[in-house]
C-alpha cells in the first residue's frame, strides 16, 4: 500500500469532502506535508463557497390555524424555504475551494444536532448553522457559549418551556452529556441544578431570537460540579467547558468522527493534549497530522452526504442546479441521512449502520442519476488507457483491489459505465 | 407536523438512530433458515403494530355513557347506536368489528389510559420515548433491540417489514432485521455483472470495506431465485367473516405487512419479534371519517392475521400489541378534529391473552390542562410482554421497572 497516497486520500475526505478535479494529482505531487499546510489553513473567503447565495429566509410568524385560508400558502413557504436552505448548505460544501471549514462546520452540526423535524422554521436553523460556520475552528468556550442560548438548539432541546415552577432538564442535561462532558461525569442534581440556572430564555421560534427575562430566571444560589453561586446560561456554558473531562469527550468526539469510529481513542493519543486549551484548530490540527492518518487500520464509512458531496466535487455539480433537486434530496433522505434533519440529539450514527443492502441499492441509483449531471470531461477527454490513473486521481482513491482495479479496467471504453462503478466500489464508500 | 407517517418519523429517527449495523434479509434468507431451524411449534411470538401519528384513544374505546365526552366533541363524537358495546360504560369504534369479534372470545386486553409520565407532545420525543422505553435519558437502543442484545445473536430473530429498521428493534451492539416489502430493485444485465465484480470478496479490503462489499452482494441474493415462499398465498383464514363494516376495503398497507408476516410464520421462520405500522393517524381536521377507516383496517388486518394463524396452527403462541404514540386532546379543534393529548388505549391480542379491560379510564373531567391523565404506565406492558411472552427478564431491558400488567394467561 502506498502510504503517503492514503494519508492524502485521508486529509481529502476527512477534514474536506473530497478533492475537485486536478486537486489529487497536485497534492500527491507535493507531499503530505504541503498538502496538510494547506488544508489546515482555511482561506479569510472561500471563494468558491461565496460565490453561493445566501437563502432567503423570512420570518414566517406563528402558524395560522389548521385548515384556515392562509394555512396552505404557509406551509408552502415553509416547504420552501427548508429547500432552499437545504440546498444552500449542499452547494457550499459542494463549491468550497477550501474543504475544511465546511468539513468543520458539518461536524458540528452532528455535534449539536438540532433537527428542523421539531423546529419546523428554517430561519433559526440557518442562524445557527452560520454560528457554528463562524465557531468551527476557533476556541471551544465561545463555540458552546454561544451555542447554549443557540434558538434553535434551544427549542430543540425544549430551553422555553424551562421555567421556574417547572423545570425541563431537556437542555440541561444533553449540554453536559452529548456536548460537552459525557455521559456519567455529573450528578442528577447537577442537571436539576443546571436546569434551573437555564430558566429565563424566552425563545421565539420562528426567528431564533432568544431573549433573557431577568425576572423569569432563578437566581438562587446553586451547587453545581462542586461550584457554588448564582448562574445564567453563559456562565454555566463556561464552567462546564473547563471541566477536566470536557478534554476527553471533544478529543473522543473528534477521534470518532475523524479517524475511526470502530477502535476508541487510544490513551495518550495526541488529540486530547492538543484540546487541553481548549483551541478547536490545535485538536482538529493534531488528528490530521497524527500518526494515526497513515496506519491502515482506521478506515471509515464515508456517510451518504459526505458520499454524495464527494461526487459532486469531483464531477463539478453544482446540488440546486441538478435536474431534480427534489430527487437527489429524496434519495438522500432514503440512504437516512439529510442535512439539518439528524436522528435524534445524539447526531448520526457511524460506520457499518450506512452499509446495507438497501443504501447499496440507493446509492447505485443516485450514483446514476448524477453521472447525467456530471463533468466527465477529464475521463472522456483522455486516452483509454490513461483513464484508470486518471480516475483514481479524480476521486482522490488511494488504492484499488485487484478486484475492482480489474472491473474498472474491463470498462474503460465506457467512461461513464467506469465512473459509475468507481463511485459505488467499497473502495470509494469507504475511507481507506 | 400534520401529515405525519411512519416514513417522516423514521426519517426523523429512523435508519440512522441505529448503533448496530442493521442487516437487510431477503426473504431467501429468511426462508431458508425457516426450513433450517424453524420455530418450534409452541414458541411465544410478538408482534407489534405501531400506529404512527397519535390515535384519538376517546374515538377508538369510547365512553358512550359520560355525558362529557358528548359536551367534549359535539361534532366529532358517536352516537351510541354506532358503537360497538363492551360493558355499560366503554364501546369500539363501530368500525372495529373484526376486533369486536375477538373481544367476544376473550382474546382482546385492553388496557386503558396509558403513557409514561410527564407527556410530550412532541410527535417526535413521544413516539422516541414509545420505541427506546425510556422516558428520561435520551437513548438511542429501543427496548426490544435491548432484549436482543441479550439474546444468541441470529438476525432472524426480530424482523421488521419495510426498508429503514425502526429504533425499537435498534440495540446498543445488535440490531433487529429489515425486510423491504417489494421496494427493492435490483439491477440487471450487464449492470448487474459489473457490480458483483466491484463487490466480489478480496483479500486486501479492510474490515469496512468488505463489509461493504458484502452488503452489495446481499442485495444480488435477492434476485438469483424468488423464493416459494412468497409466491406461495397467504395462509386462507379459517373462519374470516365475509362482511367487515367499516373496512377501507381492498388491500391496506397493514394488511400487506401482515400477510407476509402470516406466510413466514407459517413457514417456521425462526423469529420471535415482528414489527409492521400503519401511518396516519395525526387527525388534526375531519377525524371521523379518516379514523375509521384505518382503525377499520387495523381490526380487519389483525382479524384476518388471528384467523391465517389458526390455520397454521400458530394461533396459541402469537400476540398482538398495538400502540400509538399519544391519545389526543380531549376537546375537539375547530376543524373537526383533535391535537395531540396524552394517555390512550393499548391493545394487546391473542389466545394467550385474558381479555378484558385493565388500567383505569381515565376522568373526562378532571383533566390535566385538557387532558387526559395517565393510569397506566406504558412500561407495565413491555415488562409483561417481555416476561410472559418473550420469556427474558424485564430488568436488563427496563432498568428496575417493577410495574405489571397482567393481561397473559398461565399457559
Amino acid at each position: 500500500m502506498n502510504i503517503e497516497r492514503l494519508e492524502i486520500s485521508r486529509l481529502s475526505h476527512r477534514f474536506g469532502f473530497g478533492p475537485k478535479p486536478g486537486e489529487f494529482a497536485q497534492a500527491i505531487k507535493q507531499g503530505v506535508g504541503a498538502t496538510q499546510d494547506l488544508l489546515l489553513h482555511p482561506p479569510a473567503i472561500d471563494q468558491g463557497a461565496s460565490s453561493v447565495a445566501d437563502p432567503v429566509l423570512t420570518d414566517l410568524g406563528d402558524f395560522p390555524p389548521t385548515g384556515s385560508i392562509v394555512r396552505a400558502d404557509f406551509d408552502a413557504q415553509m416547504k420552501a424555504q427548508r429547500r432552499a436552505l437545504t440546498l444552500w448548505w449542499l452547494d457550499r460544501m459542494a463549491l468550497a475551494d477550501h474543504g475544511l471549514t465546511e468539513r468543520m462546520t458539518w461536524f458540528w452540526h452532528g455535534h449539536w444536532a438540532t433537527s428542523i423535524g421539531k423546529v419546523e422554521y428554517s430561519l433559526p436553523m440557518y442562524l445557527q448553522n452560520q454560528t457554528l460556520r463562524t465557531n468551527s475552528l476557533g476556541g471551544f468556550g465561545v463555540h458552546a457559549r454561544t451555542m447554549i442560548t443557540d434558538g434553535a438548539l434551544q427549542y430543540w432541546l425544549d430551553g422555553g418551556a424551562n421555567t421556574v415552577a417547572a423545570p425541563n432538564e431537556n437542555l440541561a442535561r444533553e449540554f453536559m452529556e452529548l456536548f460537552t462532558l459525557g455521559v456519567d461525569h455529573y450528578l442528577e442534581i447537577d442537571v436539576q441544578a443546571v436546569a434551573r440556572a437555564l430558566t429565563g430564555y424566552r425563545v421565539n421560534r420562528s426567528n431564533g431570537i432568544v431573549t433573557f427575562i431577568p425576572k423569569n430566571h432563578d437566581s438562587s444560589t446553586l451547587n453545581i460540579l462542586g461550584s457554588s453561586g448564582t448562574f445564567d446560561a453563559p456562565q454555566i456554558s463556561d464552567l462546564v467547558v473547563a471541566r477536566d473531562d470536557c478534554t476527553q469527550f471533544i478529543a473522543e468526539r473528534i477521534w470518532y468522527r475523524f479517524i475511526s469510529s470502530s477502535v476508541p481513542l487510544p490513551n495518550g493519543n495526541p488529540i486530547k493534549n492538543a484540546f487541553v486549551g481548549r483551541d478547536i484548530s490545535a485538536a482538529i490540527v493534531s488528528a490530521a497530522t497524527s500518526n494515526a492518518m497513515s496506519d491502515p487500520q482506521y478506515s471509515l464509512v464515508k456517510s451518504p452526504v459526505e458520499w454524495f458531496i464527494g461526487i459532486c466535487r469531483a464531477l463539478r455539480i453544482t446540488p440546486s442546479k441538478v435536474s431534480k433537486p427534489d430527487q437527489v434530496i429524496s434519495y438522500l433522505d432514503k440512504l437516512g441521512q439529510v442535512p439539518f434533519v439528524p436522528p435524534n440529539v445524539g447526531g448520526w450514527p457511524a460506520g457499518e449502520a450506512w452499509l446495507t443492502a438497501a443504501s447499496f441499492q440507493y446509492r447505485l441509483q443516485l450514483a446514476q442519476y448524477l453521472l447525467t449531471q456530471g463533468d466527465l470531461s477529464p475521463i472522456k477527454n483522455v486516452d483509454p488507457s490513461l483513464r484508470f490513473t486518471g480516475l483514481s486521481d479524480l476521486l482522490g482513491i488511494a488504492n484499488w483491489s485487484l478486484r475492482t482495479e480489474r472491473a474498472l479496467r474491463n470498462v474503460v471504453n465506457d467512461p461513464t459505465r467506469m465512473l459509475l462503478l468507481a463511485i459505488s466500489s467499497p473502495e470509494y464508500i469507504v475511507s481507506a | 407536523m400534520d401529515t405525519l407517517s411512519r416514513r417522516h418519523f423514521l426519517q426523523l429517527t429512523g435508519a440512522a438512530a441505529i448503533a448496530a449495523a442493521t442487516p437487510m434479509l431477503t426473504i431467501e434468507q429468511i426462508a431458508q433458515a425457516a426450513q433450517m431451524r424453524p420455530l418450534p411449534l409452541g414458541t411465544p411470538i410478538l408482534v407489534v403494530i405501531t400506529l404512527y401519528g397519535g390515535n384519538d384513544g376517546l374515538n377508538t374505546v369510547i365512553p358512550y355513557k359520560d355525558p362529557a365526552y358528548f359536551t367534549a366533541r359535539p361534532d366529532i363524537s358517536y352516537a351510541p347506536s354506532d358503537l360497538l358495546t363492551l360493558d355499560a360504560e366503554l364501546a369500539l369504534n363501530g368500525s372495529m368489528t373484526g376486533i369486536k369479534t375477538l373481544w367476544d372470545q376473550n382474546k382482546v386486553a385492553i388496557v386503558r389510559g396509558v403513557g409514561y409520565p410527564d407527556p410530550d407532545l412532541s410527535h417526535f420525543t413521544s413516539m422516541a420515548i414509545w420505541q427506546s422505553a425510556s422516558p428520561v435519558h435520551h437513548v438511542s437502543s429501543g427496548w426490544l433491540g435491548r432484549w436482543l442484545d441479550m439474546q444468541q445473536r441470529d438476525p432472524m430473530l426480530a424482523i421488521s417489514l419495510g426498508s429503514v429498521l425502526p429504533p425499537l428493534l435498534a440495540g446498543n451492539s445488535v440490531a433487529g432485521s429489515a425486510l423491504p416489502l417489494g421496494g427493492i430493485v435490483v439491477p440487471t444485465g450487464s449492470l448487474a455483472l459489473d457490480c458483483q465484480k466491484i463487490s466480489a470478496v478480496s483479500r486486501t479490503d479492510s474490515k469496512l470495506m468488505a463489509t461493504a462489499a458484502t452488503s452489495m452482494r446481499n442485495l444480488f441474493d435477492l434476485s438469483s431465485t424468488i423464493t416459494p415462499i412468497l409466491k406461495e398465498p397467504a395462509p386462507q383464514p379459517l373462519d374470516l367473516p365475509t362482511a367487515n363494516g367499516g373496512s377501507a376495503g381492498g388491500n391496506s398497507d397493514l394488511q400487506q405487512q401482515l400477510d407476509v408476516v402470516a406466510k413466514l410464520i407459517a413457514a417456521g421462520s425462526p423469529t420471535k419479534v415482528w414489527s409492521v405500522s400503519l401511518g396516519g393517524f395525526d387527525t388534526h381536521a375531519n377525524e371521523k371519517g379518516t379514523q375509521s377507516v384505518l382503525l377499520g383496517n387495523v381490526s380487519s388486518s389483525i382479524a384476518r392475521f388471528m384467523s391465517q394463524m389458526r390455520a397454521t396452527n400458530r394461533e396459541k403462541d402469537v400476540v398482538i400489541l398495538a400502540y400509538s404514540e399519544f391519545g389526543r386532546r380531549v376537546k375537539a379543534n375547530a376543524s373537526e378534529g383533535t391535537d395531540h393529548g396524552t394517555s390512550g388505549p393499548v391493545f394487546v391480542i391473542g389466545d394467550r391473552v385474558k381479555g378484558g379491560f385493565y388500567g383505569d379510564q381515565p376522568s373526562l373531567t378532571k383533566l390535566i390542562a385538557g387532558d387526559l391523565a395517565v393510569t397506566t404506565d406504558f412500561r407495565d406492558i413491555y415488562a409483561s410482554l417481555i416476561e410472559g411472552v418473550l420469556k427474558s427478564p424485564a430488568d436488563t431491558v427496563l432498568g428496575n421497572w417493577k410495574g405489571r400488567t397482567n393481561f397473559l394467561a398461565k399457559v
